[in-house]
């Protein structure tokens, strides 16, 4: 181990220092402007420094404010469930690849499919099918499905990119030690594939919250966050929109801390435990 | 005991009847759709070749064309760079897994914030009163803002790349994870500098990662028409945005023939870069 | 909000007793306003309305929800979103708001119920903009686009054709409507601009927005073609093949000279075009005008030669209300009224929206408020929208004055074109360009 970094390595660390600016550029934008004195606008200049905005997001009265609240705890709710969805079921389907099958390139053509064709033409081509049929639109079983269709694709490459890094020399130790499939499995393969399955989880929550094509038309009465944020775009938006944003980054910023230490102290146990034989 | 292939078929049986249902279905629906006629919001029924007959006739599909193909390949060449490098410094420089952990969360957090939110968040940014004119009239570099900042395809470039090249960075890295130290430490011993072990030993290795995350970047910038016409002030046009002008309009059968249309050209996309890099060899060993 | 799926029919037999004690009652004039009697029959019904932002929030549905016995329940959308719920789930909703741009889209459709003029409470003192055709002098006004009196009545009960005359039947019940023209930032433009053709001066190059629609801005753009002598049209509201494809040119030309900045979406677009002085002179709602201007900035909203571009929000219920639970047709009906009783009038009155019944909510605002946004008059005191944020000082006067001087001029009304089909795609070859 070297104990000299060589230059590329400050080279490489403010290349990234420069990305993260890039990439945090909008968000600054977002968090500066989310403390917006009373008389200010969606834009620079700063008229003054208030929460005021954050009081009107609360207080839940307002302008700008729409039913923020509702539709926050629905696509949290939304997102909750296909992302427990998504994991299973995407999940399942990349062990499933791991052989070749007759069907296994429809599955995996159609998940491409509904990468790309847009949003609204899914949501528009299921409402059809659900008006056909005599059906209606409901949030736990029409929506869900509409945003599982843009989820499962990307839990499908996940698992790709997982599992092709998976060694199989693990398994064949399990199974030569006597292992049923399910054992091999729960005690192999699973903790080696875990971080993938919590990318899995997150990418299919975070992928619910921000989608409203797919949903828009099949969520039945009730918007989610894009939607109604989409519809409050008609009126005078106010920072109250970026009071939101920097909230709900706070929140998700919290739980991303919690999760490293968790996993961190779980990581260590384990450690722990193996070397204590 | 199951046998292995009927073990494979109930794996994916949940995912395969969503995508049937889900996809297949509606998909099969916009195809019959595109062979209609249309009136007010209403499609009449009747056999109709008229939309086909206008894409192939006119100029919009060449023009659409040429602008998406045109920025979906700025789009991955640059997050191709950005995200190598990226992914490079994250396996390869920084040592310490809870460091890993805590850039990559850095990098996630942004897009836990709703896109609404994010699309007007950029004009503040880039507007002529925003933080980067500000920045740059500051330090004397202009007179006057710069206007082409937003509302150009430049800020759609510019936004796409912000938003992708994470996905760039995901896949790479996993390929770079995947390639054992020992090569890298072999290559090294052999007197390989950090430039020769990037270009003869990693880059190699790495393209099934480059592979998948290509995949995301060209299905994410030829799919969408939020952010081109967010971005550019609806002064862009590409098929995306075409269709979703036209599904604003009701006017559903045109859109759904130009939707079969894009969908054939990204599929067909898909389909030759699997055939260069063989993904699905990797895991059925 | 509560989320109560109705219940009525499961308890349609104690309903329908009700509902007959109420129709009794009704008949002999017990009922003078709201809640009626029919409080305690109709306390399980929800009632689904959709809108846009401004006529579906959380204030009007709280006062809503307390003054009637059955429960409202608001969805606020985009509007291409609801309209295509409307043609695709109307089952799903019960009262939906939709404007001109849309009116269109329900001919012939069956989506729409009839609604009887004598069921609506506040007919006679609605504005004649809506129930003649004519201003209140008398006077018709320009049929250019979606006139007010080309989608109000239904020919027959049938309800698949619009009539030009009034009949008893009611496509919609008006709620709201303005009159918008080009906004500008004095501060910015050194002269005085009276006429639509500024908008393509040289001396505006690159600093120019329209709105991206082809029900707005390109009616914007056809006014302002014609008031500088470079078009002609028979009905700029409705072009035909030859007038959409010269138009069309013409603005590729002046897209490709750099001089439009951008094409907003959005109302809050608009606001920030404008704010920010990215554009100095563009087409915008009358409330964005009024937002530019609680920032601090400067902004004017200018009476022009040519007249201003006019449109009006319908209130609609559905048409399977006719064919179903008679309780909830009526309560239904009863909401609507509700609507235009004062309440809802007010509320967005106060943010620059006309009411289509004045009379109606004149004695609910002060005489301040209503003066000020009614009358032209000067504000004796604050003028303060209803989220307690100060719009104007005392002594302003409204741009554009009265009620009758902005919308007495009214030169075009937004629009659903026949040839919207041919429209749309030569629309997205300038987009293209």
């Amino acid at each position: 181990m070297l104990n000299r970094r060589p230059l590329s390595y400050y080279l490489l660390s403010t290349f990234f220092a420069a990305f993260l600016l890039f990439l945090y550029g909008p968000m600054i934008c977002v968090y500066l402007l989310s403390f917006q004195g009373p008389e200010g606008g969606m834009s620079f200049p700063m008229r003054g420094f208030s929460l005021v905005w954050f009081e009107t997001l609360f207080s839940a009265q307002g302008r700008g404010v729409g039913d923020l609240h509702n539709s926050f705890f629905r696509s949290i709710r939304l997102g909750l469930i296909v992302a427990l969805l998504t994991m299973l079921i995407g999940v399942a389907a990349g062990m499933s690849f791991r052989r070749k099958y007759p069907g296994s390139n429809f599955v995996f053509y159609s998940a491409i499919a509904s990468m790309v064709v847009p949003g609204i033409f899914v949501g528009f081509g299921i409402s059809l099918t659900l008006r056909l049929l005599g059906l209606r639109p409901d949030w736990w079983y029409s929506g869900i499905g509409a945003q599982l269709t843009w989820s499962l694709p990307f839990a499908m490459l996940i698992m790709f990119i997982i599992l092709g890094r998976l060694d199989k020399s693990y398994e064949e130790a399990a199974t030569d030690l006597g292992a049923s499939s399910a054992q091999r499995f729960q005690y192999v393969i699973l903790p080696l594939i875990l971080p993938g399955v919590i990318g899995i989880i997150m990418a299919g929550f975070t992928s619910s919250y921000e989608e409203s094509a797919r949903a828009g038309l099949n969520i039945g009465t009730g918007n989610t966050m894009p939607m109604e944020l989409t519809g409050l775009l008609g009126a005078a938006t106010t920072p109250v929109m970026f009071a939101v944003g920097t909230l709900t980054t706070l929140f998700m910023f919290s739980i991303v801390i919690a999760t490293l230490l968790v996993s961190g102290s779980i990581a260590k146990r384990r450690q722990l435990r193996l070397t204590a034989h | 005991m199951m046998s292995p292939r009927a073990a494979s078929w109930l794996q994916a049986t949940p995912f395969a009847i969503i995508m049937t249902g889900l996809v297949i279905v509606p998909l099969a629906m916009i195809f019959a759709v595109s062979f209609m006629d249309y009136g007010f919001a209403e499609i009449i029924p009747e056999f109709y070749l008229g939309n086909w007959t206008d894409i192939f006739r006119s100029d919009l599909a060449v023009a659409t064309y040429a602008t998406v193909l045109r920025q979906a390949f700025i789009v991955w060449g640059v997050t191709l760079l950005l995200g190598f490098t990226i992914a490079y410094y994250l396996i390869y420089h920084v040592r310490s897994n809870f460091w890993r952990a805590i850039f990559l969360a850095a990098c996630a957090i942004p897009f836990w914030t709703s896109g609404p939110i994010r699309m007007i968040s950029w004009v503040p940014l880039l507007g002529r009163e925003g933080l980067v004119n500000q920045a740059l009239m500051g330090l004397n570099l202009i007179d006057e803002p710069i206007s082409w900042l937003l509302y150009s395809e430049f800020s759609v470039i510019v936004v796409y790349i912000n938003m992708l090249t994470m996905a760039m960075v995901g896949p790479i890295a996993n390929s770079m994870a995947k390639i054992s130290p020992a090569v890298v430490q072999a290559a090294r011993d052999q007197g390989a500098t950090e430039w020769q072990v990037i270009t003869e030993v990693i880059i190699p290795l790495i393209k099934p990662g480059i592979a998948v995350g290509t995949i995301f970047i060209v299905t994410a910038v030829m799919g969408d028409g939020f952010l081109v016409r967010a971005m550019s002030g609806n002064q862009v046009n590409t098929p995306a945005v075409a269709i979703m002008n036209e599904i604003n309009a009701f006017q559903f059968p045109p859109a759904a023939a130009k939707s079969v249309v894009l969908l054939v050209v990204v599929m067909a996309f898909v389909g030759v870069l699997l055939r260069l890099v063989d993904i699905r060899k990797e895991l059925a060993r | 909000m509560s989320e109560n799926k109705s219940k009525g029919l499961s308890r349609r037999s104690f309903i329908k007793g009700a509902a007959a004690t109420a129709g009794a009652a009704m008949g002999s004039g017990a009922i003078t306003g709201f809640p009626t009697i029919w409080a305690q029959a109709s306390k399980d019904i929800t009632i689904t309305h959709v809108g846009s932002i401004y006529t579906t929030n959380p204030t009007v549905a709280e006062q809503a929800n307390k003054d009637l016995g059955f429960t409202i329940q608001m969805q606020t959308l985009d509007n291409t979103t609801l309209i295509n719920r409307l043609l695709t789930q109307p089952e799903t909703v019960d009262v939906a708001d939709f404007g001109n741009t849309s009116m269109g889209y329900f001919k012939n459709k069956g989506i729409l119920m009839p609604i009887p003029v004598s069921e609506y409470k506040y007919w006679d003192q609605t504005v004649p903009l809506f129930t003649q055709g004519t201003y209140p002098d008398g006077n018709p006004y320009s049929m250019q686009g979606y006139a007010p009196i080309k989608s109000q009545f239904w020919v027959d009960q049938s309800a698949q054709e619009y009539s030009l005359t009034p009949t008893d039947w009611l496509v919609g019940i008006p709620v709201m409507y303005n009159a918008d023209t080009l906004g500008v930032r004095p501060d910015l433009v050194p002269r005085p601009v009276t006429s639509w053709k500024e908008l393509f001066s040289s001396d505006f190059a690159g600093k120019v927005a329209l709105q991206d629609g082809v029900g707005v801005g390109v009616p914007d753009a056809a006014v302002a073609l014609e008031a500088a002598g470079l078009m002609t049209y028979g009905d700029k509201g409705n072009m035909t093949r030859e007038e959409i494809d010269k138009t069309i040119e013409i603005l590729i030309v002046m897209k490709r000279d750099g001089h439009f900045r951008s094409f907003w979406t959005n109302f809050d677009q608009s606001v920030q075009l404008m704010a920010s002085g990215e554009v100095v002179l563009q087409s915008m709602f009358a409330p964005a005008v009024t937002e530019v201007r609680t920032r601090g900035i400067n902004c004017q909203y200018l009476p022009l030669e040519e007249g201003s571009r006019g449109w009006y929000i319908f209130q609609s219920a559905m048409a399977h209300l006719d064919g179903g639970d008679k309780l909830r047709r009526d309560c239904v009906m009863e909401y609507m009224n509700w609507c235009n009783s004062g309440f809802n009038g007010v509320y967005f009155s106060r943010q620059g929206f006309y009411s289509s019944v004045p009379d109606v909510i004149k004695p609910l605002m002060t005489e301040n408020d209503f003066g000020y946004w009614y009358e032209g008059k000067p504000a004796t005191a604050e003028i303060i929208d209803p989220f307690g944020k100060v719009m104007e000082q005392a002594g302003a006067v409204r741009d554009g004055g009265s009620l009758w001087d902005r919308m007495g001029n009214v030169g075009i009304w937004n629009t659903l074109m026949d040839e919207d089909r041919y429209l749309v795609r030569r629309w997205q070859d300038f987009m293209a360009a």
